[in-house]
Formats: structure tokens, C-alpha cells, sequence
């Protein structure tokens, strides 16, 4: 018997149309209620998975899902996590399956683990402040393009060991790139200030081999992957998937809860009064609630069945990771946003092998940012005629302009340059960026 | 109550430190998790419980 959802009767799922955007919620729960594993026509037909139960399952599957992309088609022939396919270089080790996935992740998580992260609390603080301090005597900036576009870049070439004076160098390609519709007219202008980007990035790692400085580019320097180093391709690929992953995401999570705190302000003023209660369960729930990273496609490696679909090898497959965040038999309520949300399995970082390798800093220098703006400008205002959303959330659910006033303050540093300035000279004589060393494990008692 | 994590099914998450920090513990090298304690005391007993509701690896066992 046929079903909606079925390969006979598919269901028409578009995320890149703008219609997903605006019906998100209506769509998400007729999936879950109709067709928890649908496919749709579009794109070449794929699989789209959207209950909880079934990301979960799925997505932790490592050798049925593979995540490889082999344009060429030397061996598996797979397409990678984009749907559909474009032409482009690989996401790095996010286009990868293991064993050369692993051994990228054991090079990188000395960089980004939770000890790592605590490393750099002082200069994310640091940044957030020096960012308010441009605009506190003027009352008014834009959360996107003067604060949460501005702390990540930052904080992301900071850990690579590039200088951090080149960040407006690769800030905006980073963003414009995910948010430009190819078909406008300014899409040039963003393909060639990616090009200067990747410029720029191959310069510096260039300079590195010559004069290697503590940081991630180093540490891709120095890695093996299955025994051997790692080329020059996959250290580009590698650093342009950190530089994407470690910008555009952090700032779509900053800007939407500012906006929705500002739409909220008895919550804004009760997250201010418990801020230590409130600041973790928050965070998690903005995540949740959010997903700025929507989805990923996968390639399926074998047949398999799942709530009475039947997957076949090579079938393309969609995870949302945002429809999964939310399904009623796991989240109360899904659409309502709680500060004080318990049990919040979200799965906003991905899950398995392949989840968010910079979650800890995510977070850091999502809360850095948050508890700066409550403590210098709580009675902050957004202004919902300058607030543009992307048209439309197929690859990052994101914002590009937030503009927003409030009560003027006091300055309390230097301004953004000199900030970016001193501590560049920091990076130049101490070694914070280097990996932490592993300790051995306490000893279980 | 005894908890244990299982370390192929941790993926580093944290989210278990952050409900129970007396009872799990995050390796410094790569965020992933172990137990300090395997017998739990009463009182960190629900924080325990919800660090296992909110692992979404489902990576935390506990035996009452």
C-alpha cells in the first residue's frame, strides 16, 4: 500500500524555499505526523528525516550513513552533506568518513575541548565589551554587523593562530556566502571577496610552514592522517569548514535570542536577576529552539528499513536536526522557547561521529556576549523594520542585519582596534593557543 | 544508584557536567565524559538522573 512519503508518493519538501522559513512549525509537525521519513521529489529525490527517534537512530549510524564526497568519482562516488549538489571543494573532514575523519578530530580536539576553551574566556570578554564600547555613548548598534558578527571572527582566527587583524577580511564573504541568492545581482562581489579570502588564508599558510605560530594551522601542520601528513587541500579545506562553522552559526544563535529577548522582556529581566541559574538551561534552549545549523544530507551505504521505509544504497538522505528539536514526545511544548527548559536532548550540535567539534566554543562565546549585553545594556530594543532574516534557511537558519537602541552608557576600555590590538600582542608572546596536553584520567574511585 | 558512560557512545557533548559536575568529569584533551564516582551519593541522585535524560547520545546508564 502506498503512502505519503512513500518513493511512489513523495512529499514535496524544499528547506531552500522561502516557504520553509515561514511554515516552518506547520510543516515540521505534518512531517512528524504523517511521514516521520519522507521522500521528496526535489533536488534528484532524497530522504528527509524529521522525528527525533529517527535522527537519533540514523544519524549515530555511521556505516549505514556515510558522509563522504568524491565528485570525481575515484571510489565511493558519494555527494557529501550538501543537497542538492554544487560544485565546490569538500567540507573538509565533515565530508569525510573514518578512519582520516578520527584521526582529524584527535588533531583538533586538543584545540577545542571544554579545558581548551576555558583557556580564552578573558579575550571573548574582552572582545564582547569592547564591542558595546563603540556604540554605548551613541545608544544604539547592530547586534549583527557591530557585535555577533564581530566576536566569532575574532575568537575563530584567535585559536587558528592567524592575525587577527585580518578578521574583515574574512567576516563577510563567510556570512554572504550562505545568505546570497547565486541568481542576484551582488553575488560577484561576493564570490570575489571569498576569493581574496582564500587568498589571504593560503598566504598565511604559507607563512606558517616558514614561521609556525601556536594555534590550529599549526597543529594541521603537524598532524597525520592514516599515517601520513596532511595536504595541502585538506589543511585549506579544513580551515575554511572552522571558519564557516566557527562564524556564521554563533552569530545566527547570538542575534535571534537578543531578538527574542527583546520581544520578551519580562524574560530578558528575569534571565538578567538569575543570570548563573538561568545562563546554561538558556543557552541550551536557544540552541534547541534556534538550530542554526539546520541539517546535513547523507549518502545511504546499504538497503535498510526504518519505520517502514526502505532506504537504498546510495539514496540521498536529509537529517534536520531542527525539525528533530522539535518533536512533542521528546520536548513539551517544542515551539514555546523556556529559559529554565530541562532534559533538553537537543541535537542543535548534530549527533555521532560527526557532531559540532566547536560546540564548547560555541557556547562560550555565546554566553560571553549574552552576559555582556544584560550586564551593559539591559533595556536593550530591537528594531523589527531593520531586523532581516536570511529569505531562507536551507543551510544556516541566520540574521543580517539587527539593529537596536537603548539607554546610553559609559564607555570601559579602549574600543574594538586597540583591543584586537593588545591582544594580538598577547598571542605574540604566550602560548594560549597552543593544544592543551593530554593529563592522564583521574583515577576512578 | 551506580552510573557509568559508555565511551563509545560519548561524543563529548558536556551537556552531563553541566547538570551533575560533581559526578561527571570532561577530559581536558577531548571534552569527553567519565564518572568521578561510580556509587552516587542520594543527594546528587536527580542531578545524575537528568544528566542521563539530557545526553543526546544516550550514553549514561544508571542502575538504582
Amino acid at each position: 500500500m502506498t503512502r505519503v512519503g512513500d518513493k511512489t508518493s513523495p512529499y514535496h519538501f524544499d528547506r531552500h524555499a522561502p516557504e520553509y522559513r515561514d511554515r516552518f512549525e506547520d510543516i515540521t509537525h505534518e512531517l512528524h505526523a504523517s511521514c516521520p521519513v519522507a521522500w521528496s521529489d526535489t533536488y534528484g529525490g532524497h530522504w528527509v528525516v524529521s522525528r527525533y527517534e529517527e535522527v537519533f537512530e540514523l544519524a549515530r549510524d555511521h556505516t549505514l550513513l556515510s558522509n563522504d564526497y568524491d565528485p570525481e568519482g575515484t571510489s565511493t562516488g558519494y555527494k557529501g552533506i550538501s543537497i542538492p549538489d554544487t560544485p565546490r571543494g569538500r567540507s573538509g573532514f565533515l565530508e569525510m568518513d573514518p578512519p582520516a575523519q578520527q584521526d582529524f578530530r584527535r588533531a583538533l580536539d586538543p584545540y577545542l575541548s571544554p579545558a581548551a576553551i576555558a583557556r580564552w574566556q578573558p579575550m571573548m570578554d574582552d572582545l564582547s565589551h569592547a564591542c558595546l564600547d563603540e556604540w554605548i555613548e551613541a545608544g544604539r548598534i547592530d547586534f549583527v554587523d557591530d557585535f555577533a558578527n564581530v566576536v566569532p571572527a575574532v575568537m575563530t582566527l584567535a585559536l587558528m593562530g592567524l592575525p587577527l587583524a585580518d578578521w574583515e577580511i574574512y567576516c563577510e564573504p563567510v556570512h554572504a556566502i550562505v545568505y546570497t541568492d547565486p541568481s542576484s545581482p551582488t553575488y560577484l562581489e561576493v564570490i570575489e571577496a571569498n576569493v581574496a579570502m582564500v587568498t589571504r588564508l593560503a598566504e598565511s599558510i604559507f607563512a606558517a610552514r616558514e614561521y609556525p605560530r601556536p594555534g590550529i594551522v599549526k597543529g594541521m601542520l603537524e598532524a597525520k592522517i592514516c599515517g601520513a601528513p596532511v595536504t595541502d587541500e585538506d589543511i585549506r579545506d579544513t580551515l575554511t569548514l572552522l571558519l564557516g562553522g566557527g562564524f556564521d552559526t554563533t552569530t545566527s544563535l547570538t542575534a535571534h535570542a537578543l531578538e527574542w529577548l527583546s520581544e520578551h522582556p519580562g524574560e530578558r529581566d528575569r534571565l538578567r536577576a538569575h543570570l548563573p541559574d538561568l545562563i546554561h538551561t538558556a543557552t541550551e534552549e536557544f540552541l534547541r529552539y534556534y538550530t542554526p545549523a539546520p541539517g546535513d544530507g547523507r549518502t545511504v551505504t546499504r538497503r535498510h528499513e526504518v519505520s517502514g521505509c526502505v532506504l537504498d544504497a546510495n539514496d540521498r538522505l536529509y537529517l534536520s536536526f531542527a525539525m528533530a528539536n522539535r518533536d512533542p514526545e521528546v520536548f513539551p511544548d517544542p515551539d514555546e522557547l523556556k529559559l529554565d527548559r530541562t532534559n533538553n536532548r537537543h541535537t542543535s550540535f548534530g549527533l555521532g561521529l560527526h557532531r559540532c567539534i566547536g560546540s564548547n566554543l560555541a557556547r562560550s562565546v555565546f554566553k560571553s556576549m549574552l552576559t555582556a549585553v544584560l550586564e551593559r545594556i539591559p533595556d536593550f530594543v530591537c528594531d523589527p523594520a531593520g531586523a532581516v532574516h536570511y529569505d531562507t534557511v536551507g543551510v544556516i537558519n541566520g540574521m543580517k542585519h539587527l539593529p537596536a537602541t537603548f539607554t546610553p552608557g559609559r564607555r570601559v576600555g579602549p574600543g574594538l582596534e586597540a583591543t584586537i590590538g593588545r591582544w594580538q600582542d598577547i598571542l605574540d608572546r604566550e602560548p594560549l593557543a597552543d593544544a592543551v596536553v593530554r593529563r592522564p584520567q583521574t583515577e576512578q574511585g | 544508584m551506580r552510573v557509568k558512560v559508555d565511551a563509545d557512545r560519548c561524543q563529548g557533548h558536556t551537556l552531563c557536567a553541566m547538570a551533575a559536575p560533581d559526578v561527571f568529569e570532561l577530559s581536558d584533551f577531548d571534552g569527553h565524559s567519565s564518572v568521578r564516582v561510580e556509587v552516587v551519593r542520594a543527594e546528587l541522585e536527580e542531578a545524575v538522573r537528568t544528566a542521563v535524560n539530557t545526553c543526546p547520545e544516550r550514553a549514561i546508564e544508571i542502575e538504582d
